[in-house]
């Protein structure tokens, strides 16, 4: 999560001196689902689905601003590293065009493939010490299931955003995204792999706007 | 004898025939019986004991069959369970379908290597397809690396709406316009790991379990009947048509999942199973036709049968040899019996006819003596009245009348004669009756020993007389003083001079016992068992008168009173006849 801030800082800097008025932010809360299972023991997010439906769990939501923005010149490299048998994140925006290290950390063999739409890739079955490390650049918006060939339950989901503006929520659904361009756009909230809300923003520099997704 | 002996012949002769064959039938029908029974019963126990040899060998091939299914049904399931499958199915990516399970399909398209496998049959897979949602068979990029199919084929794979079970089924194939195989098609349903839902299938075809091989050391032939059709390799196109129709009509009569019938196949007899293969499937009903040659196990019981057939025609001709023997024994005892009977008749018939001629001779020669006796007494009459007519003459000399005198003399010894032979002829012919009274015996010899005094001729004799008084015995006084007489004068005949007669009598039990004895020359030893024989006499010199038959006359006359008479003894100058008779109470003589 941390690492994905620093990112997105990066991303928010290097937009800068494009919008000129970058200075906007949005806060609210996201109305999560119920959490499926009991998530005393689970310490640690996992995509499960659901009915067919693809989500983390504990639940939660990606909220980010839709709009035409340019792709970074230079594209960021971001990290879904596969540790004690799960995706680490499980649940990763970016923005189209970023590359992705997929580092095995665990003692065994790992396999990242994934069959979407939106990124079909294989980078097959590959060690701990592989180097340089698996790396995949996702470049069309859509959400990206990842899949490991050697162990089945495993599953990750990138959510490929042709924005640079976004942010996951807090487990209790609370977010805060700020440093956005001024203007009229509209803000969305990726729940599950079904089921995205949208409301349309009016963002004003230096301001706070509230927006809540029941 | 001998006309009635022949005639008996073929009596006995068909007697022993009909023993001999009823014999023989009930032989035969002992041994037909037990042939019966013992090739029925062993026929029945090769027949059931082929059919549970059978049955064993194909529950044994069933567990065979079961366990290919299973190992074919967990390489499906292991299969559809593949990650990059199910990415491919729920990433909607089916066109990366076929080629992410390469591998594995590719696998399963050459088979298995394990020992176990191989052994419960063929694992080669002869195509692989995918189902999509709809049931649909998904068309492989390339065919030949999954099997090429026909259009008409592959659409047999397809589902109205996808199978949640595993399901087998077994499918015709045209391979060209006349031959047909038929796959082994397993559908392993693919579940979404997302909703659990059936979002696909797996359809594997495989080559159908054959067995071609001899099991049990019989012929064992295998096909699949499905849609109406028999598939049979082994068997004709023509023998399979009509075999398919006979099972199409057993099946649609019996809805039995497993059983068994009778047919006869290209001229040979079969015994023929069938077994639902895939009960319960989406697929069309499909059996598994096991044909079991009964050839083999004809040509045993025909065997069987030319070996029982020996066994009982030995039997039978024992049997008929020893029924042969045994009525020649039965008939044995019978044949002697009648040739014994047949003797028995011919010596009694012998017998009788002797009788008879003994009879008649007796009877004439009684007739004859009665005759003679009658003929001669007329002229004796005469004679002796002519002879006393003469000595009433005075006018004679002297040597004449003792002449006349001499002849007189012999008259009545004539007479004598005469008369005896007349009551021995009366004795022979049984005429004579028997007036039985007590008569005293020893006042009848009193008398007689009178008389014997009172002979002109008496010789100079002693008598001794030792006869109690008043001894009486059975009898007619007329014949018991004749013997007594007679035995008397023979005593005095046959004495010698200055010599003795003895006559002691006594009662002995219920006998008088009579003893008259006399000195003089005794019997010879020779002569002695002839002395009461007809017209015997002891030879003792010509000048002893008699005619031979006193002595017979009297033992015929002490034997028709039941009595006896014998020589006691006759040597050393004393010759003694004892003379027994039954003793009579006195009584009766004091009445009268």
């Amino acid at each position: 999560m941390r690492l994905s801030w620093i990112v997105s800082s990066n991303a928010i800097c290097a937009l800068l001196p494009i919008s000129g008025f970058a200075n906007a932010t949005i806060e609210g809360r996201v109305e999560l689902p119920p959490s499926h299972s009991a998530p005393v023991m689970a310490k640690r997010y996992e995509i499960v689905t659901h009915g067919g439906v693809l989500s983390t769990q504990p639940p939660l939501a990606v909220v980010y601003l839709e709009g035409s923005f340019s792709k970074p010149v230079t594209p960021s490299t971001k990290q879904i590293a596969q540790k004690n048998l799960a995706f680490v994140p499980p649940l990763l925006p970016i923005q189209a065009g970023t590359r992705i290290e997929f580092p095995n950390l665990d003692d065994t063999y790992h396999s990242i493939f994934s069959y979407s739409p939106a990124k079909r890739f294989d980078l097959g079955r590959y060690r701990p010490d592989e180097r340089p490390i698996p790396s995949e650049v996702f470049d069309t918006p859509g959400l990206v299931t990842l899949h490991c060939d050697i162990h089945e339950h495993m599953r990750g989901l990138i959510l490929v955003l042709n924005t640079p503006y976004f942010v996951v929520t807090n487990p209790d659904g609370r977010f805060r995204l700020s440093g956005l361009p001024s203007g009229h756009y509209v803000f969305k909230a990726w729940i599950d792999s079904t089921t995205t809300r949208e409301k349309p923003v009016d963002l004003k520099n230096g301001e706070t706007s509230h927006v809540d997704f029941p | 004898m001998i006309f009635s002996a022949k005639a008996n012949g073929p009596e006995i002769t068909s007697f022993r025939t009909k023993l001999a064959i009823a014999m023989m039938l009930v032989v035969s029908g002992v041994t037909a019986f037990g042939i019966y029974l013992g090739q029925g019963r062993v026929t029945a126990n090769a027949e059931r004991d082929l059919r549970q040899t059978f049955q064993a060998e194909l529950s044994g091939l069933d567990k065979l069959q079961e366990l290919r299914h299973a190992t074919l049904a967990e390489r499906c399931r292991l299969l559809a369970e593949k990650p990059r499958i199910h990415a491919a199915l729920e990433d909607n990516a089916l066109d990366l379908l076929y080629p992410s399970a390469k591998d594995e399909l590719r696998d399963l398209m050459e088979g298995g290597d394990t020992w176990s496998e191989r052994e419960a049959g063929s694992l080669h897979a002869r195509f692989c397809r995918f189902l999509d949602g709809a049931g649909a068979v998904l068309s492989p990029p390339d065919p030949k690396d999954l099997g090429a199919l026909s259009a008409k084929t592959e659409a047999q794979l397809a589902f109205k709406t996808l199978p949640d079970k595993q399901q087998i089924g077994y499918l015709t194939e045209d391979v060209d316009l006349a031959d047909k195989t038929v796959d082994e098609v397993i559908a392993v349903p693919i579940f979404s790991s997302e909703t659990g839902e059936v979002i696909s299938a797996l359809v594997v075809g495989f080559k159908p379990f054959e067995i071609t091989s001899k099991r049990a050391g019989v012929e064992v032939k295998s096909g699949i009947w499905t849609a109406g059709q028999l598939h049979m390799p082994s068997l004709s196109k023509a023998a399979q048509i009509i075999l398919g129709n006979k099972i199409t009509n057993a099946l649609s009569k019996a809805d039995r999942v497993q059983n068994g019938f009778t047919v006869t196949v290209e001229s040979v007899p079969q015994l023929l199973f069938y077994k639902r293969l895939n009960p319960d499937s989406l697929f069309p009903p499909a059996y598994e036709i096991c044909v079991y040659s009964l050839a083999d196990s004809i040509s045993q019981q025909h065997r069987l049968r030319w070996q029982f057939g020996g066994v009982g025609a030995l039997l039978l001709l024992g049997g008929f040899v020893a029924s042969h023997f045994v009525a020649l024994r039965f008939a044995k005892p019978v044949e002697r019996l009648a040739l014994d009977s047949e003797q028995n008749r011919a010596q009694r018939r012998r017998a009788e006819a002797a009788l008879i001629s003994t009879s008649e001779k007796l009877s004439r020669s009684t007739r004859y003596s009665a005759d003679a006796s009658h003929q001669l007494k007329s002229p004796l009459t005469v004679l002796r009245a002519g002879l006393e007519a003469l000595l009433a003459h005075e006018d004679f000399k002297p040597e004449i009348y003792e002449e006349l005198s001499t002849l007189l003399h012999q008259t009545h010894r004539l007479s004598g004669i005469i008369e005896d032979l007349l009551l021995l002829a009366r004795l022979d012919a049984g005429y004579l009756q028997l007036h039985s009274e007590p008569v005293n015996l020893s006042q009848l010899v009193e008398e007689w020993l009178d008389d014997l005094d009172a002979l002109p001729d008496s010789p100079d004799v002693e008598i001794q007389k030792e006869v109690p008084p008043d001894l009486y015995v059975a009898g007619a006084k007329r014949y018991i003083s004749l013997i007594v007489q007679n035995l008397l004068e023979n005593a005095r005949k046959y004495n010698r001079k200055g010599g003795r007669i003895r006559v002691a009598a006594q009662a002995e039990g219920s006998e008088i016992r009579l003893a008259i004895g006399n000195t003089g020359q005794p019997i010879a030893r020779d002569a002695q068992e002839h002395i009461f024989e007809r017209f015997r006499r002891a030879a003792t010199g010509a000048a002893v008168s008699g005619h031979g038959l006193g002595l017979n006359l009297a033992r015929e006359l002490v034997r028709l009173h039941k009595g006896d008479l014998k020589l006691v003894r006759s040597a050393d100058d004393w010759t003694e006849f004892e003379l027994r008779l039954r003793a009579a109470q006195p009584v009766v003589e004091r009445a009268s």
